[in-house]
């Protein structure tokens, strides 16, 4: 009986947890990789709402969206497209790399 | 060529650190037949790296879209839990040195457990490993077309680096005295765990199971964390240039607690209880 408790509780929070992640209708903008680079490379989104970044990869090889802040690693390989949910953002710039090609795919998200 | 070199040697670096101070530890209670434990573990880690590497590429849909960071953070607080529990052993071992008698009882009982290490180095080589393997992959793929092979080899020389790395540790620790091997890579698996556990958290953050929060500072101009020092100080003590607030308290609570737990109620480490028994 306990065990059951215990159980419901568990489930419980991990649907409280996970039910805003995947009630939420967020919008989507698509992102391209190509010849190491992001298009287009400065993103503009609404500030407070959660989006979803579609990202396609062009090239033949894969590349890793890497975004310090908020802490975001995503691997998209080649020839893949990938939707990557994106928390809701405060107004402000969030800059990210593409971590395998560092030099030329750089991009900014802006919130506002 | 350079810069394939700092990716690979970044990360793999955390893995090498691992598996240097596990064999360490193990040729430091003369348990050297447990070897096979961390390589086993080593190997299951490069095996489902590569796995994981193959399934990324050929998965489509939901499980690409979250499967690989569900796996991540699972792989990040499992290794927290183990190192963790390897920390409190060694505490244990260091305690129990009290006599030779009790130092055999110790070792007997160390050694019912010693697969747990296997278990230490798989989450070790795992975490990092899958994405070093698409990495690679995706040179090698890259090489014939647009960059030369010279990416390939700054790569697969970026991880032989790292291993020189550990196995460099793992030497050195063989001429330090047990009980000071103890209380220094204890204080280094504490440092490492807290920098997993905060990372950990800030990955939750990411995926939106946690709270979004600003960054408490930024370093970035000072130490970069794509910098070769700061990658190696990211796999030491978990730097990061621009933690958020709950990647701070997490990383101080994880110290916090793990001190009391490990040094809260007896001697401290560092203090030789006896000379070290296994030391001519």
């Amino acid at each position: 009986m306990k065990r059951r408790v215990a159980l419901v509780a568990v489930l419980a929070v991990v649907l409280g947890v996970a039910a805003p992640v995947l009630a939420a209708d967020p919008s989507e903008i698509p992102l391209v990789i190509e010849k190491n680079r992001f298009e287009p490379d400065v993103i503009k989104v609404k500030a407070g709402a959660p989006f979803v970044l579609v990202i396609t990869n062009k090239d033949k090889g894969p590349e890793e969206l890497d975004m310090q802040q908020p802490r975001i690693e995503k691997v998209i390989p080649a020839g893949k497209t990938v939707r990557l949910k994106m928390p809701a953002l405060k107004p402000g710039k969030y800059p990210f790399v593409g971590e395998y090609h560092s030099e030329t795919a750089k991009a900014t998200i802006i919130a506002e | 060529m350079g810069a394939t070199f700092v990716i690979t040697l970044r990360e793999a670096f955390e893995a090498a650190l691992i598996l240097g101070i596990v064999y360490g530890y193990l040729e430091k209670i003369k348990a050297r037949d447990a070897y096979r434990y961390v390589t086993w573990g080593g190997a299951l880690g490069v095996a489902l790296s590569v796995g994981m590497g193959v399934a990324v590429t050929y998965l489509s849909g939901p499980l690409l879209d979250v499967g690989p960071e569900i796996i991540t953070v699972v792989v990040i607080f499992s290794a927290v839990g183990l190192l963790t529990w390897h920390a409190w052993w060694m505490q244990q071992h260091a305690r129990f040195m009290k006599g030779q008698v009790q130092h055999r009882i110790d070792e007997a009982r160390a050694h019912d457990r010693l697969w747990m290490v296997g278990l230490i180095a798989f989450t070790g080589v795992f975490r990092e490993g899958a994405e070093t393997v698409l990495f690679l992959w995706g040179i090698m793929a890259q090489a014939g077309a647009e960059a030369g092979w010279g990416g390939v080899i700054g790569g697969v020389a970026g991880v032989a680096c790292s291993a020189g790395l550990g196995w460099a540790i793992f030497h050195g620790g063989r001429h330090v005295s047990l009980v000071r091997f103890f209380s220094v890579t204890t204080a280094f698996i504490m440092l490492l765990a807290a920098g997993l556990f905060s990372t950990g958290v800030g990955r939750l953050q990411g995926l939106g199971f946690l709270p979004a929060s600003e960054p408490l500072w930024n370093t970035s101009w000072l130490l970069s964390d794509r910098s070769i020092a700061g990658g190696f100080l990211s796999g030491l003590i978990g730097y990061r240039s621009q933690p958020t607030l709950l990647e701070v308290i997490a990383y101080v609570a994880y110290l916090v607690v793990t001190a009391v737990l490990l040094f809260g109620h007896r001697a401290p480490v560092g203090v030789p209880l006896v000379e070290d028994p296994t030391q001519p």
